[in-house]
């Protein structure tokens, strides 16, 4: 009898809207991902998607809101690096890998290393060079302590074996008009706060942190840093998660559902058109890409002391 | 020529019946958003998003825009009728609104608010057509250590706009600083002053105190006053607009504080309260009868209330001509273009030019049309003040608090919301005037981070922070500024010791 209800509940679903957390303020990237998937939800997922932001905490309130939900299907958010890089620095309410369950990758984008076009380095060996020979001089940009763009900067700088000074700056436009001004030399970024400037002829990239190019074709020239002889490979990612504990006939739907919602070529264009590039994962792959890019930015954040740093200054 | 003809055809593009309706609706929204406290730009056309997408997206822009502009016009209606700021960029209009209105000279206020914004608008759509992309190059020299200077000599003058004594508005200030120092720091990334409380780490939002402070604070006065009824005077149709002593007095104000808000808004930060803040100091400091202040000088509602709207003509120019959002309400904007396929930047003026020429000549006419709408509704909101004010004040308490949570989606927020109200009550009982507490918040945090990160980038030298051309020439302003102030205060004393001479 109860099996049998239970079976009809998740027949029914999805019988109301479902709610959106994006732990992040309005407007900034994972937002503007989620807007997107805000337009074209109710075909795919048959219920439109009511979009919360909770920002705060670098996403972890967010994140608590979610990992704590019911896990009835009706409550889903977004998710992206600092799921994984916040508890590293500090004790979070939730062990996020286990407390949430991964439905669908929606992006994956590497970091990019862009410099000023009136800047004399032509690739990364030109600015070790100068920043050898100047050094102290070269500060570099990103949008937060503890983020992928400061582990890239650092681990980028520890293997390059030179002193880049750090700037912590709010978001990616500060950041980005920091370097356009000149207070800056570099930054580590996101490709899409870049590429407008880059197709503009104001900013040049030097180096992206993936495993491969990206695809865009503002991109395409650009190098890897592995290219260039550097083990600097970060990608940051934005993913779909929901509490842990999904009736499996839900989460088949709402797995099925994205999917289809992602490989679909109007929201890959629109997609696209953010600056950002398509990477499905099913939650089967990224149950374990969690874990392993967990690993991995474990033992950055150790080997490039911004553990320490931040441990330090939390005493 | 090249501008006017393209301008134009920006018109032909902005009078096509689907985006000309598109301005009126947003406009109108916008002047909702306005006049109703706590309820702000940037959840409300996060709210509308969703109903664009079938929209063209030029309509759909053209909407979004007026939203915020048209957001500007409403703001010091509340201010000037119940002492409730609409807006965070309105505070500053209830140190002299309210009293006008107290006096019977409500319409007046607002008449020469509206015509003060449409002036204002003007000028930054103005300067907004003519200089964007030689201007967004301009702000991009200003780095941290720029920011550091604005923030100091802004603290020094702002912090003082009224009566009360110079102690007491420097410790509210302080206290703004001290507010603005808890969350996140950006530095280090570690949490301050949060006692464990991770919504704590958000750090206190300007809206937030804004509305607890003035808003419930304001609110909470009303309740504890007997018989406020009947000090509100009735007002006569022909007291309805301003008389030619106060055209007088607020023509230059207007044009003053247009240009002191177009040049505040090309910079990062909340440039419309900013610039609201700076237009009254400058006001004050030019007018003949600065002892009027705080008591309902007209000149403290047509300088304001003009800057906040020019300021968000010019926060448009680094959104059209780089593609950079310096504040929350461009960065909504910016999603608004994305969502819509379309991605600002350099190339935005010579890729689409339809769309940016369109959405200018938008501009234009929505401020007219703000204009037509905002004048005659100026009669039906002063009868406003005929509601009893029981009935009255439930309704903006409950339209303050719906506004605070749907910031950040927080009963946390709501718990401070009613925290900052007691405060400002108390504040206010015991003679001190909370606005330096605000400005205090909003240039703290710019403040610091200037500091820290223009060290950073001057390698840790301060000398050279202070001596780089801009934050020199901003510090020495500030220090001849300071100088003469003391002067004037000792030769003040002086005269008065010969008086007594004498």
């Amino acid at each position: 009898m109860q099996d049998k209800s239970v079976a009809t509940t998740a027949n029914k679903y999805p019988s109301k809207p479902i709610t959106f957390i994006v732990p992040f303020g309005i407007g900034g990237g994972t937002d503007l991902v989620a807007r997107l998937m805000e337009k074209s939800a109710p075909a795919y997922l048959g219920q439109s998607l009511v979009i919360i932001n909770k920002p705060g905490a670098s996403g972890t309130l967010g994140w608590n809101e979610l990992s704590g939900a019911k896990p009835d299907g009706y409550t889903i958010g977004i998710a992206g690096t600092e799921l994984l890089l916040q508890p590293l620095y500090g004790p979070s309410k939730y062990h996020y890998p286990t407390a949430l369950e991964p439905l669908a990758q929606i992006v994956s984008l590497s970091m990019v290393m862009a410099v000023k076009k009136d800047q004399p380095w032509q690739n990364i060996d030109d600015l070790i060079a100068y920043a050898r020979e100047h050094p102290g001089e070269i500060k570099y940009g990103h949008t937060g302590v503890g983020g992928l763009g400061h582990v890239a900067g650092e681990a980028f700088a520890k293997i390059a074996n030179i002193h880049l000074e750090q700037v912590p700056f709010q978001s990616g436009a500060e950041a980005t008009a920091s370097l356009l001004g000149g207070h800056v030399q570099v930054i580590f970024i996101n490709p899409a706060s870049t590429k407008e400037y880059i197709k503009s002829d104001m900013l040049k990239a030097l180096a992206v942190s993936g495993e491969q190019r990206l695809t865009d074709p503002v991109y395409t020239t650009v190098p890897t840093f592995k290219e260039q002889g550097f083990d600097v490979v970060y990608d940051n990612w934005y993913t779909i998660a929901a509490p842990k504990g999904l009736q499996p006939e839900v989460k088949g739907k709402l797995v099925d559902g994205l999917k289809a919602m992602i490989n679909n070529p109007e929201f890959k264009k629109n997609i696209e058109q953010l600056g950002l590039e398509i990477s499905y994962l099913g939650p089967k792959e990224l149950q374990k890409k969690w874990l392993d890019d967990s690993e991995q930015l474990t033992k950055a954040v150790q080997e490039t002391g911004i553990l320490d740093k931040i441990k330090d200054q939390k005493k | 020529m090249d501008i006017f003809n393209m301008l134009l055809q920006g018109f032909w593009v902005s009078v096509i019946p689907g985006n000309l309706l598109a301005c009126i609706i947003g406009v109108i929204i916008g002047t909702l958003v306005g006049i109703l406290p706590g309820i702000d730009t940037v959840s409300t056309i996060a709210l509308l998003l969703p109903f664009s997408y079938g929209m063209d997206s030029t309509a759909a822009l053209i909407m979004f825009a007026g939203i915020y502009y048209g957001s500007k016009y409403g703001g010091s209606t509340t201010s000037i009728l119940i002492n409730v700021p609409g807006e965070a960029a309105s505070v500053v209009t209830c140190l002299d609104g309210y009293p006008m209105a107290q006096k019977g000279r409500a319409g007046a206020a607002l008449s020469v608010s509206a015509i003060g914004s449409f002036v204002a608008g003007t000028i930054g759509i103005v300067g907004l057509t003519l200089l964007a992309p030689p201007l967004a190059k301009a702000a991009l020299a200003f780095g941290p250590p720029e920011y550091f200077a604005i923030s100091l000599v802004g603290l020094i003058f702002l912090s003082k706009l009224t009566g009360t004594s110079t102690l007491k508005s420097a410790l509210m200030a302080a206290i703004g600083v001290m507010l603005s120092t808890v969350g996140l720091d950006s530095m280090s990334g570690i949490s301050r002053f949060s006692f464990g409380i991770d919504e704590l780490d958000r750090g206190f939002d300007l809206s937030i105190l804004a509305m607890g402070i003035f808003g419930i604070g304001e609110i909470l006065s009303t309740m504890t006053q007997i018989n406020t009824a009947t000090d509100i005077p009735l007002v006569k149709f022909k007291d309805l607009y301003p008389t030619r002593e106060e055209w007088r007095r607020s023509i230059a104000p207007m044009f003053r504080g247009g240009v002191v808000g177009f040049l505040v808004g090309l910079l990062p930060g909340p440039a419309a309260t900013i610039s609201s803040y700076l237009s009254y100091a400058l006001e004050k400091k030019c007018s003949k009868n600065p002892d009027e202040f705080g008591y309902g000088a007209i000149e403290g509602v047509a300088g304001p209330e003009a800057a906040n709207n020019s300021a968000i003509s010019a926060t448009m120019i680094p959104l059209l001509s780089l593609g950079l959002p310096f504040c929350g309400a461009t960065a909504i904007l910016l999603s608004g273009f994305m969502i819509h396929g379309i991605t600002p930047g350099p190339a935005l003026i010579t890729e689409q030019p339809a769309l940016f020429w369109g959405l200018i000549a938008s501009m234009y006419i929505g401020n007219v049309l703000l204009l037509i709408i905002n004048l005659p509704l100026i009669g039906i909101f002063v009868q406003l003040l005929k509601t009893p004010l029981h009935i009255l004040m439930p309704m903006v308490t409950v339209l303050t608090l719906t506004g605070a949570y749907s910031i950040n989606n927080s009963m946390f927020d709501l718990i401070w919301v009613v925290i900052f109200g007691i405060l400002g009550f108390l504040l206010r009982r015991t003679g001190f005037e909370p606005s330096p507490l605000l400005i205090g918040l909003v240039l703290g945090s710019g403040l610091e981070r200037g500091l820290t990160q223009g060290l950073i980038i001057c390698n840790g030298s301060i000398w050279a922070m202070i001596t780089r051309p801009i934050s020199a020439t901003i510090l020495s302003l500030g220090v001849i500024a300071l100088f003469y102030n003391v002067v004037r205060w000792f030769t003040k004393i002086n005269c008065a010791e010969k008086k007594v001479n004498c």
